[in-house]
């Protein structure tokens, strides 16, 4: 048997890997891995997180035995290894350094916790274990492992090539995306997240398939396991999520009783799902640049496999670049009118209050926290000149606004004014800010307004 | 090789039920070329001074294990709760390896039972885990040498200095 017989699910970390090692003196030793990568049809590398037992013994000799599991079947797998060599960067260290970064930032140990080295073993033989199962009533694999399936697969590349070419608006772009990863590949969990002015930060500008949309909430670009892709630039696939989130909090508790207990912060809630068994986050970038994050979930275990790696990255080349190309697009395309645009009836609802605190640059209406910074002081723009009778804007006449204060270069008004239309839709129906043709806009208020400015 | 004699020390009382409980058992050995070898056993039953276990290990994948132990192999054997990665390790000399009993072959079916509810936890189905292979089944007697605190992060590895 060859070490490509054994299935891809064995290696995703739901049920851990063991490994049997010894010193040159022939004292034996026995552990958990926390990770095995398959590097190729004859080598596989194992995350060194810390200078253990385990590393002391293969550089003094370098024999090892491991042992995996099929989580879907719980078939074991013996290994015959020999320590080759550690690698301290390139892919296979990088690809192992994002998981440990995501879930030592999830768990609050950034910088205590991290991929030491990425030690690669030559596969020396490999065979199934024989008799590790009782004989008898074979037990059908679980349905939430997927099949790969070619037609969907190749099915869903072309729909969002399709939906991303034609999409007109940022807006439209992304629903379209996350419909066609719905409909098509059954992920029915994802958000697409945006760098906002600062570069320090992302907040979700679309979602699909939560009972909150998460729409305006944000993440710190390093923190977390979304913060991490983000700040990586580099894919993170996971199953068994709350499994390697329970590893790393074993490591804090360690950590917690060491001098490093000071450097630890608190554990980060996840985004999305709050029962989340897979992850994929992806970044987007276009022309070197990251333009966001798209990250997919699911309640299944084994939701992603190895070969939904390379169906996501072709499908985040393809979304990373339509962004870029869509707000191009509308931008070169500023002030061009549509047709009319039907008004809303003229029928009133009830007054509202629109607050903005100058302090925070926060905008309330009534109680309620609407929203904060570059999207509501363009809001806050638009209420004031509503007041004086204007009802059309343009994206341009926002851009050079030096109240909402935009960077002049590569400012991200679109994704904003997606944010604050979708905000609006949520929390406040009776304003709305309909398209009017590329770079316009109206505003459509169908209540009283009365606008109040808070220090 | 460890200084320690076989059965030098006793497993600490509190650590008794943590080990017959159902936490993952894994058994380290050699073969007389320092080829190692690991294996799941299905359970440990702890004797009354504390300071010998019986490891349960299932003949059908513990060929090796057992060839390697009749050569004089020392032994690891690792425990770890899967909940919450807590783990300790045994080294120590085999002091014999026997045919089970009847009382040790219903330890092991208990084992894998609350193994299998540790698992579910983890999201595997029962019906997958409780077929692990049991008979013929072995008992391993480690004489217990050194104990080690291996649950994962910095203090890994640190030796747990035994009571008298």
């Amino acid at each position: 048997m060859r070490l490509d017989d054994i299935p891809a699910r064995c290696f995703a970390g739901v049920l851990p890997s063991i490994m049997a090692t010894c010193s040159a003196d022939g004292t034996p030793n026995v552990t958990y891995l926390s990770e095995v990568v398959r590097v190729d049809g004859r080598h596989v590398a194992l995350s060194c997180q810390f200078f253990n037992k385990t590393k002391r013994n293969v550089l003094e000799h370098p024999l090892g035995c491991i042992e995996m599991y099929d989580p879907a079947t719980f078939e074991a797998y013996r290994l015959e290894v020999r320590f080759d060599h550690e690698e301290t960067a390139g892919a296979v260290f990088d690809a192992m350094r994002v998981r440990i970064d995501a879930i030592a930032s999830h768990t609050g140990m950034a910088g205590v916790f991290k991929l030491r080295s990425a030690d690669v073993y030559e596969v020396v033989a490999v065979e199934r274990r024989d008799g590790y199962l009782a004989i008898g009533e074979s037990v059908p694999v679980a349905s939430e492992v997927t099949d790969a399936r070619p037609k969907s697969e190749v099915r869903g590349i072309q729909l969002i090539s399709q939906r991303v070419c034609c999409a007109r608006t940022l807006d439209e772009l992304l629903g379209s995306v996350l419909q066609a990863l719905d409909d098509v590949l059954g992920f029915h969990h994802a958000m697409v997240l945006m760098p906002d002015e600062t570069g320090a930060k992302l907040f979700v500008v679309a979602s699909r398939g939560y009972e909150d949309t998460g729409v305006g909430a944000e993440v710190a670009i390093g923190d977390g396991l979304i913060g991490t892709v983000a700040r990586e630039r580099r894919m993170l696939r996971m199953s068994g999520v709350e499994n390697e989130l329970r590893y790393g909090r074993a490591i804090r508790a360690g950590v917690s009783r060491t001098r490093d207990r000071g450097r630890l912060a608190p554990e980060i809630p996840l985004a999305g799902l709050a029962d989340a068994q897979s992850m994929m986050a992806l970044p987007l970038v276009a022309n070197d640049r990251l333009v966001g994050v798209l990250a997919v979930e699911s309640r299944a275990r084994m939701a992603f496999e190895e070969w939904h790696e390379l169906f996501f990255e072709i499908v985040a080349g393809q979304v990373g670049l339509a962004i870029d190309n869509v707000v191009l697009r509308e931008r070169e395309a500023d002030e061009e009118e549509d047709g009319p645009v039907p008004r809303p009836s003229q029928r009133l609802d009830a007054a509202k209050t629109i607050r903005f605190h100058v302090a925070d640059e926060s905008v309330f209406v009534g109680d309620e926290y609407l929203i904060r910074n570059v999207p509501a002081k363009i809001l806050w723009k638009l209420l004031r000149e509503h007041q004086k009778g204007r009802t059309t804007f343009s994206n341009r006449e926002l851009r050079v606004d030096p109240f909402i204060g935009l960077p002049a270069l590569r400012d991200n008004l679109e994704s904003r004014l997606v944010l604050l239309r979708k905000r609006l839709e949520e929390k406040c129906p009776q304003i709305q800010l309909v398209p009017t043709g590329r770079g316009r806009f109206r505003l459509d208020v169908t209540c009283t307004l009365a606008l109040e400015e808070r220090a | 090789m460890s200084s320690a004699g076989s059965g030098a020390v006793a497993l600490p009382a509190e650590l008794v039920d943590f080990v017959e409980s159902g936490v993952s058992v894994l058994v380290g050995t050699r073969d007389a070329a320092l080829k190692p070898e690991a294996q799941r056993a299905v359970g440990c039953v702890v004797r009354g001074d504390r300071r010998v276990l019986a490891v349960l290990v299932p003949e059908g994948t513990g060929a090796r294990t057992l060839a390697n132990l009749a050569a004089g192999s020392p032994v690891a054997v690792t425990f770890s709760r899967i909940v919450d990665h807590r783990t300790v390790q045994v080294k120590g000399a085999c002091e014999r390896v026997r045919e089970a009993s009847a009382a040790e072959i219903e330890a092991a079916r208990r084992y894998v039972s609350a193994f299998t509810e540790a698992l579910y936890f983890i999201g595997m189905s029962r019906a997958i885990s409780r077929r692990l292979g049991l008979e013929p089944l072995w008992v391993v007697e480690v004489g217990v040498g050194e104990l080690f605190e291996q649950t994962p992060g910095p203090g890994a590895g640190a030796r747990m200095e035994p009571r008298p």
